[in-house]
């Protein structure tokens, strides 16, 4: 065959593939913000917030553990993953310790490969009753909201996800979807549950996992019923996720101090490099974290790999005013009893993890104890009347104590 | 005379200046001023903002940094005055005010004071450079914001700095925490000796210091405080040095000279000095170290050695260079450099001793021998180190080569006699030698590893190659007269001239390997975690070729000795494979522990032969041995977050001693009577089996440390190679060797170091001690017995350091040991105390006072009780502009009673030593230091 007629029908199969196993993002809506985050302001920590609440975790014998690596709001309950202990512990809305799933107690069977071991967990509902389930290297683990074996699954699909219209959709992160004898892996999954149907967005071969390496945050945050944001490494767009759409919302513009060469993801010289480049040009932001829209404000996080503490990573947009205020740069207050609400600047907690989560219009971080003493030791001369948990917390509590939740509810007019 | 009445004047001027300073203030005159300082474009307060006051004059008055709230609060400050008040930060314009605390009051809020940022468009004429500034974590001191006089250092700046203190051992604290590392342009200073460093760059040639915490991300509160100076432009090129003289009664005497050189890549010391006075450091570090520009400071160090035997007239020169191939490489992995030093010493000295022991025979028979000895010795050395250092990304290489040679000659005579029981002489020895010899020794090491943990699935982790060589050469040429007199049976009186000449060649090769991680090799990255393995195979090589040509005076002319005379050549290969497996736990609570848990057992098989060529043919001795050499480690480690580290490991192990052909079949030679070796051709191998505990704590709090270190250890010998003597009336002794068990020893070493920090003065407690104990199977006379030998030691220590004002140094120790013979029923003990006093008083910058006393009692439980005391006093006074030119004059031992007593207990002997030591002196010694640092300067790389 002449090559003249190769190259059109490469193409047509191209396209064909394109056009109808990737779903098209709708871009009609997108605003672009230039945004630079070093001349982010600062505010009042009650210029921000309408409630700042410090909850002090329970320090026993059989409730300690190192820090949070992942925080879920059950009701009147808070559990909490910690991975140096690998439990997953339950503490009242106060703080008061009330049990744990101890890591050394999940069940290994005889044909599994290893011995379970948590590496996270989840809570679901299935058929009107809530349950934690526990990932391990052989299967999910299903337990009772206090704590208590039920069942243990094979095959289950890891990746997260978040449901709007009531449970109808679910947006799901990395999958493959099967059409025929094919299947595809997309970033983002959008199931209609009603319409029975999958769609994928944004095509990704998984080989690239192995040949080249990959550094990001991102992900997806829901801030409404039926609102969320999806962002991935390397770039610098917000997307909206609506029952109806996946859509093109933000588009960001940085100082060309913080911005990706515009061939990062086509020119070679980058693959495998990717880590070494970030290193050497550590100012470099390589992708947008877990963002949310509340009222008119844009919470934003953009990573990159330098650790300075004066790099403003954490901002506040006002889509409105377009004011732009930092998260290290608020000042406490009185409402926070004069103590800072994240551990910036001394602690790597927020930066490392951001917010642990968003519940019913609060936002979630936690400190350690190392940091909260730290904090009362530099605010001394403030003369502060704490509210009773925050009293009796350091009047009981040390240095070593369990970390200490900081839950704040932004103002959203 | 006039230094004299220069210092007079001095001290008079002094105290009637500090008294005035004593007259006590009559009213209250000083005030606080306090303030918040905002940025109201951005809505914030700074954080670490500069505030300073200055005096109407432009001195600076104080500084400080804003605290997390913005807040500054100054007190002590002078009411009444003009004063004025300057905030700065890194992008913002200077705010500037003046302000003055009105009296009457003793208070003055400025409350919120508004900085605003610098725009691009307005460049701002900066008028005054903040004394320090706060910038990306980093805390900087401009030198420039500090008026000084023109010649002063680094360390008179810091001394201006608050909440910095240059303490009296050269540490340096910034709000009490202490700095670890101290840098110039990024890298360490001629071996990074702080005091070097400070006090010889002169504070014209910096720019600025720049302090930031380098600790672990996860652990913040851990101190890990670097300093660097960052030098001026063109200021990275500099000489200083030193050239000193010295003249004191007796005729002693003390020159030495120096001079160091820096460029950006190259760093060069070139150093020399002689004199009588005992100060011939053995290593170029000492030397350099001691020679260079010095503030006064409060330790007292480099003094005459005392303790030296023998009346010594040294030289020494030398220098050292290190260069550097990445000389802004700050990553630990990307790194090379050599760097190589050249030693030169040479040493006559006269020693005269005298030795006096007691031999126990049997209960109630013991024997007494006298000696006298006199010796005149000359050695010269040469040595050349140098080493390579080439570390790129996952590949690590090191070479180093040592390179020594030296001559030596002596002369000695010497007088001995034996005595029985009744004080009755019984032999006597008369003798004198000569010995000249040149030695040169070669040493050559390479260590290669690869590293590769980067890459976490990949599962070849890593290699260790090593490998030593190491040759020597050495010839003697050596004459000995002897003259042996038996006063109860003259027909065993004998007479000897020998001569020896001697070469001994050797080579010695070794090679070891490691392959380590070979879990992740053969079983993956994710299997059998915790669990690890290496593969380990050590080779030793060993050739010597030993050559002795001895020839005895016979009549007058000298006949070959054919039975000394020899040439023995020595094959020795010791073949050690193992395999080690470990497993780790550890435990980890974030931000509170870290706990970890070590186990390794080591299985590995010694294979040695050793095959010994002689012309005598009972040394035709060729052998192996095959030996078990199994090797176990726990070690536990408990990290606390920001308070202490402590760490514990428990190690068993095992070392095999092959018997050498001297051991087993030794030519006997018959010069001196009153030590003959023989040997014993049954010997077999000796197997060591030890059992070693080490603790530590290391405290990282800011103050008030506590920090420890012991180490204990037992050890039990198999078949140790033990002595069996047969001693005559005459003390004449036969050396035979034998194999025995039951030999055993154990040994603690503890030091423990305490410190207390107050404002302006730091208290230090140490104490260390020292217990050894070790039980020796011996035959004496063919009576089996075993020899108990003990010897403690324990020292207290009280170091009081008053900012660079004065130091008080206390000392007390106690040492005893202990001879104890099972079956001969005799005990020989000694005790030794020692207190020590020093102290150091600095009246002015220029002129500063030491002494230091130290009381001696020596108790031996035969024989008398020795008392002596040293008393050393010293007065320096620096003077020209840069105090670059320096007068001292020092009085050592001033009561003299320097001695040197010696107490040695053996397994059935116990020695008393005296030595002839450096005595009583006066000196009077000038010194100049040059220095310059910056590009008009001769150097040129």
């Amino acid at each position: 065959m002449p090559l003249k007629q190769i190259i059109p029908l490469f193409l047509f199969i191209l396209c064909y593939t394109q056009v109808f196993s990737q779903a098209k993002v709708d871009s009609t809506d997108m605003v672009t913000l230039r945004i630079d985050p070093q001349s982010a302001r600062g505010a009042a920590v009650s210029q921000v917030f309408d409630e700042v609440k410090f909850i002090p975790l329970e320090t026993t014998k059989e409730s300690l553990f190192g820090n949070i690596a992942q925080l879920k709001i059950a009701g009147n309950k808070y559990i909490i993953y910690d991975y140096d202990t690998r439990s997953i512990l339950l503490f009242s809305d106060e703080g008061k310790y009330i049990s744990k799933i101890d890591a050394t107690k999940l069940q290994t069977d005889k044909e599994d490969k290893e011995k379970a071991q948590s590496y996270g967990f989840r809570t679901v509902n299935e058929e009107g009753k809530d349950y934690i389930i526990i990932f391990t290297g052989n299967n999910v683990q299903y337990f009772t909201m206090d704590g208590k074996f039920i069942k243990k699954v094979k095959n289950y699909s890891y990746s997260d996800e978040i449901a709007m219209s009531n449970g109808n959709i679910l947006a799901k992160l990395g999958m493959y979807i099967k059409k025929g004898k094919d299947s595809t892996f997309y970033k983002l999954n959008i199931i209609n549950k009603i319409k029975k149907d999958t769609v994928g967005y944004f095509k990704f071969d998984t080989k690239l996992y192995e040949t080249d390496d990959w550094y990001g945050d991102g992900g997806i945050s829901q801030y409404a019923p039926n609102e969320a944001f999806w962002s991935t490494f390397y770039d610098y767009n917000l997307f909206k996720i609506t029952p109806e759409k996946v859509s093109l919302a933000y588009k960001f513009i940085l100082p060309a101090i913080n911005t990706l060469p515009k061939d990062f993801l086509t020119n070679p010289i980058y693959v495998k490099k990717r880590f070494d480049y970030f290193e050497k040009n550590k100012k470099i932001i390589h992708g947008l974290g877990k963002s949310y829209l509340l009222g008119d404000n844009l919470y934003l996080r953009f990573s990159n790999i330098f650790w300075d503490k004066d790099q403003k990573k954490n901002l506040i947009y006002n889509i409105k005013t377009s004011e732009l205020l930092s998260f290290q740069d608020l000042e406490p207050d009185s409402l926070s009893s004069f103590l800072p609400i994240t551990d910036s600047g001394f602690g790597y907690d927020f930066e490392n993890r951001g917010f642990l989560a968003f519940e019913d219009g609060k936002f979630y971080t936690s400190y350690s104890s190392l940091a909260m003493f730290a904090f009362k030791e530099r605010s001394a001369d403030k003369a502060v009347k704490y509210p009773p948990l925050l009293e009796n917390y350091f009047k009981t509590g040390n240095r070593k104590s369990n970390p200490v939740l900081v839950v704040f509810k932004p103002k959203t007019k | 005379m006039r230094f004299l009445l220069v210092l007079a004047i001095g001290i008079l001027c002094l105290f009637t200046s500090s008294s005035y300073a004593q007259q006590p203030a009559a009213a209250p005159t000083t005030g606080t001023i306090k303030g918040i300082v905002r940025d109201t474009v951005h809505n914030y307060v700074l954080k670490s903002a500069t505030v300073s006051l200055y005096r109407a004059d432009s001195s600076v008055l104080n500084y400080q940094l804003s605290n997390n709230y913005g807040e500054f609060k100054f007190t002590n400050v002078p009411i009444g005055q003009i004063l004025r008040i300057d905030i700065s930060n890194v992008g913002y314009q200077t705010f500037r005010q003046k302000i003055t605390i009105p009296k009457g009051q003793s208070m003055l809020d400025l409350k919120t004071l508004v900085i605003n940022p610098r725009t691009d468009t307005l460049k701002e004429v900066v008028i005054n450079i903040p004394p320090i500034t706060y910038n990306n974590d980093t805390l900087e001191i401009n030198a420039a914001a500090f008026k000084l006089d023109s010649n002063a250092t680094v360390e008179d700046l810091l001394k201006k700095v608050p909440n910095i203190t240059v303490w009296g051992d050269g540490i340096i604290t910034v709000n009490g925490k202490e700095v670890k590392s101290l840098l110039v342009n990024g890298k360490q200073f001629f071996d990074g000796d702080n005091k070097v460093t400070l006090q010889n760059i002169p504070k014209n040639a910096l720019e600025k210091i720049q302090i930031f915490n380098n600790a672990d991300r996860n652990n913040p509160l851990d101190s890990n405080l670097v300093a660097n100076l960052k030098l001026k432009k063109g200021k990275d090129r500099s000489y200083f040095g030193k050239i000193g003289f010295g003249y004191g009664t007796n005729n002693h005497y003390q020159i030495d000279g120096n001079i160091n050189l820096t460029t950006p890549k190259l760093q060069l010391s070139v150093i020399g000095a002689t004199n009588d006075v005992n100060k011939t450091p053995n290593d170029i570090n000492t030397l350099v170290r001691n020679s260079t520009f010095k503030g006064v400071g409060t330790s007292i160090e480099y003094q005459p050695d005392f303790r030296q035997t023998g009346i010594n007239k040294g030289t020494v020169a030398g220098a050292k260079m290190n260069y550097n191939f990445t000389p802004d490489s700050k990553e630990w992995n990307n790194k090379s450099s050599l760097s190589a030093d050249y030693y030169f010493k040479n040493i006559e000295s006269n020693n005269t001793g005298k030795n006096q022991s007691i031999t126990t025979l049997s209960t109630n028979n013991k024997l007494f021998s006298f000696s006298e000895n006199a010796s005149v010795n000359n050695s010269e050395s040469h040595r050349l180190n140098s080493q390579f250092n080439y570390y790129k990304k996952n590949h690590q290489l090191d070479i180093s080569e040592t390179f020594n040679t030296d001559n030596s000659s002596s002369i000695q005579t010497n007088i001995r006699n034996a005595s029985d029981n009744n004080n009755q002489i019984t032999s006597t020895n008369n003798g004198s030698s000569t010995n000249n010899s040149d030695n040169q020794n070669f040493n050559l090491r390479a260590n290669y590893s690869y590293n590769n943990y980067n890459n976490w699935k990949q599962r070849f982790k890593g290699i260790d190659v090593g490998y030593n060589l190491s040759m020597n050469n050495r010839n003697t040429d050596r004459n000995e007269i002897t003259a042996f007199r038996d006063l109860l049976t003259p027909t065993l009186n004998r007479d000897f001239n020998r001569n020896y000449q001697t070469n001994v060649k050797s080579f010695n090769q070794n090679i070891n390997l490691t392959l380590r991680d070979l879990k992740s090799l053969f079983f993956g990255n994710k299997n059998l975690s915790n669990f690890n393995a290496e593969l380990s195979a050590k080779l030793d090589l060993d050739n010597n070729k030993n050559n002795n040509q001895v020839q005895d005076l016979n009549g007058s002319t000298y006949q070959a000795n054919n039975y000394l005379s020899n040439n023995l050549q020595t094959n020795q290969t010791v073949f050690t494979p193992g395999v080690s497996i470990s497993k780790n736990f550890s435990k980890n609570l974030s931000n509170r522990y870290n706990k970890s848990l070590r186990i390794k057992l080591t299985a590995a098989q010694q294979l040695s032969y050793q095959d010994n060529k002689s012309i005598k043919g009972f040394q035709n001795i060729n052998r192996n041995y095959n030996n078990f050499v199994p090797n176990a480690s726990i070690s536990y480690s408990n990290y606390q977050y920001g308070t202490h580290q402590t760490s514990i490991s428990l190690n068993y192990n095992t070392q095999i001693t092959i018997p050498t052909v001297n051991q087993l079949a030794p030519l006997t030679d018959s010069t001196n009577l009153y030590n003959l070796q023989r040997g014993n051709i049954n010997l077999v191998e000796a197997k060591t089996k030890s059992l070693n505990l080490n603790l530590y704590r290391y405290d990282m709090r800011n103050k008030n440390t506590l920090n420890f270190n012991a180490n204990a250890s037992i050890g039990l010998i198999e078949d140790a190679i033990i002595d069996s003597s047969f001693i005559d009336a005459r003390n004449r002794r036969n050396n035979y060797l034998a194999n025995a068990n039951g030999s055993k020893y154990a040994r603690l070493y503890g030091d423990i170091r305490k410190s207390l920090k107050f404002k302006s003065a730091e208290l230090k407690f140490g104490y260390t001690t020292n217990f050894n104990i070790n039980r020796t199977p011996n035959y004496l006379n063919g009576v089996f017995n075993f020899s108990t030998n003990t010897s403690t030691e324990n020292k207290i220590s009280t170091n009081f350091t008053f900012k660079d004002k004065f130091a008080l140094e206390g000392t007390q120790s106690i040492a005893t040991s202990s001879s104890k013979q099972q079956t001969l029923n005799t005990t020989y003990k000694n005790t030794t105390l020692t207190s020590g006093l020093s102290a150091n008083y600095n009246f002015t910058k220029k002129f500063s006072l030491n002494s230091n006393i130290s009381f001696n009692n020596n108790n031996p439980s035969v024989g008398e009780t020795i008392n002596f005391t040293i008393w050393n006093a010293e007065a320096n006074y620096r003077f020209t502009k840069g105090n670059n030119a320096e007068i001292k004059l020092s009085a050592l031992d001033l009561l003299k009673q320097n001695r040197a007593i010696f107490n040695y207990a053996g397994t059935n002997t116990f020695t008393t030593s005296t030595r002839n030591v450096l005595q009583q002196y006066f000196m009077v010694t000038l010194s100049y230091y040059p220095r310059k640092f910056g590009k008009a300067t001769p150097v040129k790389k």
